[in-house]
């Protein structure tokens, strides 16, 4: 196995002025080319976790920060947020709040001005950018005309203009309609299968982890308190009942069967597997 | 509590829209072609749909915030094209989506004051009102708190009951799931439910299909500013052409249903449970499970 | 639901010879136009110069929203012809050239009127014609070329975009809030309109700190442009041109001693007196329609 890309150690975090830790001894490691979900609760630490990643924690957002938080092999909180944004990529939840520039082309080739890449070399890369997102030939469109999942894949490329390692998308889709979740979702795994992105997403919708993520870790007052493959995760439905979490409902379907002594395979997490499943169960009994 | 003190005349629903079209003033855009839609009082109902499908438009014309630019649209007996949003407030209650939008008072408390001291209720029952509602809605611990303070899950809940404070006996909620976490979904769901228990006509526009699998009765789809079905949940979610046309996507069980029991001459589970329970009855041997009891 | 353009004056997109003119020709342009505005009180320059920008507008296409644009100048032109007719803003002696009831009405009064409301459209006009035909993102990069800083550049573009955002979230909030009964307008209406507004705003400008810094703004190194801003010879032609002419006029203007033509064109009594009852009756009419709009609101 190589090195993690990303490794929290023994890392806790309080915001200045308050007395709670937003976390609690995190020690995580995520290998490059890894797609990881976290789950947990509002005030759970997520949000908090995503930003010692790119380092607006410690540097933007103040507090007192412990332990080492190591990405791509440097010590974050030694590098301005701008340096960092070379490895890591973040986009929010809210799309609109994230466009600055009066076209697309201008939204994405921002980093890159910043970063004082050539013209000739933006000519080229902007077009690539909004192509891998899905926006080929928006270089002209208005941000602010785009539809929510427009805007939020345009936000995802003006980060991706950066070439970076690690894409990090804090509830991403929250704001989006059934289609705009679908393209975002659809765009990063994409990214992570084709181009070795690693990716980290913060999301509610366990259905679409259990479709997409390779790694689900699940947060409770700042600390880690599961963290495993989707199928580890979702099939201790007590445990993340328990949490107040809830699993994709083919596992809580298999879990309540289970329950009554009627199901004794692997419980299913998506759709497809549990259909077989059911059929199998339901087809022995006729 | 009792839930709601707007007049309503005898015999009029809850809500009446005949071939309501709306057509924005700054130019030729059709936000709404041509829509009916009945409400009976008690109903509690979903409106689903992608985003510029005309939803929001629809649910604006309910508390008169957007007049219909032909058509008519009454609530509770009152044609909206003669009356103010003020003056429809009493009738209709709007929950945003962002609780931000709205909340602006020094404490929880005043902000649910607000409401109903803007439609005139006496000030000794805006008290009795505020404090049934602080009870309902579990926001003892953070009555004096400012808005703002308070976690974005309860800040919702503050928002919903800025407007239950009304006693309005329509409620609309915009998206009620938005940003919210699967425990605070759960207890949104749950208010709707008991709202509507005691009477409250309850519309929810959202995009969260377990979530209105799970408490309304209704379902009213719409795309490309027409309302293109309407039934219950069963029916719209059991339908595989019609969630294809919208790019809708059925809960979870309901497709899962559709491929197993479904195919048994089995009924159309809309939950976890049920399809649990149909696989069971299955399992032991019935024909047929029993019909879930109708929440 | 996608946003309309809410600002009324903005980029009406095209590819006229005007739209293709360097922003920094245009800006030279505009500076002239004011400066030679404000140093002559010649009504022939003034007005030709009013024409001469007018004129530009169906070469550019935007012939339309200007008019529309240039409407703000039916109160302002009233009010001030009106008002300059019965109390010129010069040294007396006045000259009288007819009376109505208890007014006296000056004949200078109407030519100083002419003179400031010329000023007024030839500015506003050529300002319109630029801005209707320049993208915002053009003006801002040459802005920055000629060393403007790029924070304070980039906080002016920023602004432009955000007007049409905060216009939607404020009536978003106003809707949220009359939904709940609040009375449109009056005091009662300012705290709960205002501190969602402001508190949103907050919000968006952290969170957008926060993108921007993600996106190495802040960096201390050369930035480059991805919008080139061409200058092509007949930009530098129509800059040198037009700015030779607006210096020449406006110091010839100035050495003849601002070049007031006042006493050499006399306007008819009946002539002013009719110019004033219109120019007042208009301006009352503005007003009053103002009113009743706002009531009914």
């Amino acid at each position: 196995m190589s090195d993690p890309i990303i490794r929290f150690d023994n890392v806790t975090f309080g915001y200045s002025g308050t007395e709670v830790h937003a976390l609690e001894s995190i020690s995580l490691e995520i290998q490059p080319g890894e797609y990881v979900a976290i789950l947990g609760l509002n005030g759970a630490g997520k949000t908090t976790l995503g930003l010692c990643v790119n380092g607006v924690i410690p540097i933007m957002l103040g507090g007192n920060l412990e332990g080492t938080v190591t990405v791509d092999g440097l010590n974050v909180g030694d590098y301005p947020v701008r340096e960092m944004a070379k490895i890591v990529g973040m986009v929010f939840d809210n799309p609109e709040f994230q466009m600055s520039q009066m076209s697309a082309g201008e939204e994405v080739a921002l980093g890159l001005e910043n970063a004082g890449i050539p013209y000739e070399e933006m000519k080229r890369i902007i077009p690539e950018t909004l192509a891998l997102v899905g926006l080929a030939g928006f270089e002209e469109r208005s941000p602010l005309g785009l539809s929510g999942g427009q805007q939020q894949r345009l936000a995802i490329a003006a980060v991706l203009a950066m070439n970076p390692k690690i894409l990090i998308m804090d509830e991403p889709t929250s704001n989006l309609d059934p289609i705009g979740k679908q393209e975002v979702f659809d765009m990063a795994a994409k990214l992570n299968r084709e181009n070795g992105m690693t990716v980290l997403v913060i999301e509610h919708e366990v259905e679409v982890m259990a479709k997409y993520a390779d790694r689900v870790i699940v947060m409770d007052g700042g600390r880690i308190v599961m963290n495993g493959t989707p199928q580890e995760i979702f099939g201790q439905v007590d445990a993340l009942a328990e949490l107040k979490l809830r699993v994709p409902e083919s596992a809580e379907v298999a879990s309540i069967l289970k329950s009554r002594g009627m199901w004794n395979g692997p419980i299913p997490i998506t759709t497809e597997p549990a259909i077989a499943a059911v059929n199998e169960l339901l087809g022995a009994k006729s | 509590m009792t839930s709601t003190d707007s007049t309503v005349e005898r015999g009029a629903r809850a809500i009446d829209v005949s071939d309501a079209h709306y057509v924005y003033p700054t130019g030729h855009v059709v936000a709404l072609g041509g829509v009916d839609l009945h409400v009976e009082h008690g109903e509690i109902l979903g409106i689903i749909g992608q985003n510029g499908s005309g939803k929001t438009t629809l649910t604006k014309l309910f508390n008169g915030l957007l007049k219909p630019t032909s058509g008519t649209v009454v609530v509770n007996g009152v044609d909206t094209s003669g009356h103010t949003v003020q003056q429809m407030a009493a009738h209709v209650g709007y929950v945003f989506q962002n609780p931000n939008h709205q909340l602006f008072a020094r404490s929880v408390e005043a902000e649910l004051e607000f409401g109903p001291r803007n439609i005139g209720v006496p000030e000794e029952e805006i008290k009795e009102r505020v404090a049934d509602a602080i009870e309902f809605f579990g926001l003892a611990d953070v009555a004096e708190e400012h808005p703002y303070r308070v976690s974005f899950p309860i800040r919702k809940l503050v928002g919903i009951a800025s407007i239950v404070t009304m006693r309005p006996s329509i409620l609309i909620f915009d998206e009620p799931s938005t940003g919210q976490d699967h425990h605070t979904t759960k207890i949104i769901n749950d208010l709707m439910r008991r709202l509507r228990e005691q009477g409250t006509t309850v519309v929810c526009v959202s995009h969260d299909m377990p979530l209105l699998a799970d408490v309304v009765e209704r379902v009213v789809v719409m795309k490309d500013t027409m309302i293109i079905a309407d039934a219950s949940p069963r029916e719209v979610f059991a339908d595989k052409a019609l969630m294809a046309r919208t790019n809708l996507q059925a809960p979870q069980s309901t497709e899962i249903a559709l491929k197993t029991v479904v195919p048994r001459g089995g009924p159309i589970a809309l939950t976890p449970h049920e399809l649990a329970d149909d696989i069971s009855a299955r399992l032991a041997g019935k024909a047929t499970a029993p019909q879930q009891t109708v929440r | 639901m996608s946003m309309q353009a809410a600002l009324p004056v903005a980029l009406i997109p095209g590819n006229s010879f005007i739209h293709k003119v360097n922003p920094i020709t245009k800006i030279v342009w505009v500076i002239g136009y004011i400066v030679l505005a404000f140093s002559t009180q010649n009504i022939y320059i003034l007005y030709g110069m009013a024409l001469f920008a007018f004129l530009l507008a169906p070469l550019a296409g935007v012939t339309k929203p200007l008019l529309k644009g240039a409407l703000i100048l039916v109160p302002i032109g009233s009010s001030l012809l009106a008002l300059q007719i019965i109390a010129p803003a010069v040294e007396q002696p006045w000259t009288p050239v007819a009376s109505l009831g208890g007014f006296t009405i000056y004949g200078d009064g109407l030519y100083y009127g002419l003179v400031l409301l010329g000023r007024i459209v030839a500015s506003l006009l050529i300002a319109l014609v630029m801005v209707m035909t320049t993208h915002p993102s053009d003006l801002f990069t040459s802005l920055a070329k000629l060393k403007m800083p790029y924070t304070l550049n980039f906080m002016l573009a920023m602004t432009l975009q955000l007007i049409p955002v905060f216009q939607r979230e404020v009536g978003i909030i106003m809707s949220a809030q009359k939904s709940r009964g609040m009375k449109g307008s009056g005091f009662a209406a300012v705290l709960p309109s205002f501190v969602p507004v402001f508190v949103g705003a907050i919000e968006r400008v952290q969170q957008l700190s926060i993108s921007l810094e993600s996106r190495g703004f802040g960096s201390d190194g050369m930035k480059t442009s991805f919008r080139q801003v061409r200058s092509r010879p007949s930009d530098w032609i129509i800059g040198i041109v037009g700015a030779a002419i607006f210096i020449g006029l406006s110091i010839i203007s100035i050495m003849k001693g601002l070049w007031s033509l006042a006493h050499v064109i006399v306007f008819p009594g009946t002539f002013v007196l009719w110019l004033f009852i219109i120019a007042a009756a208009t301006f009352a009419g503005v007003i009053i329609v103002t009113l009743i709009y706002a009531f009914k609101k």
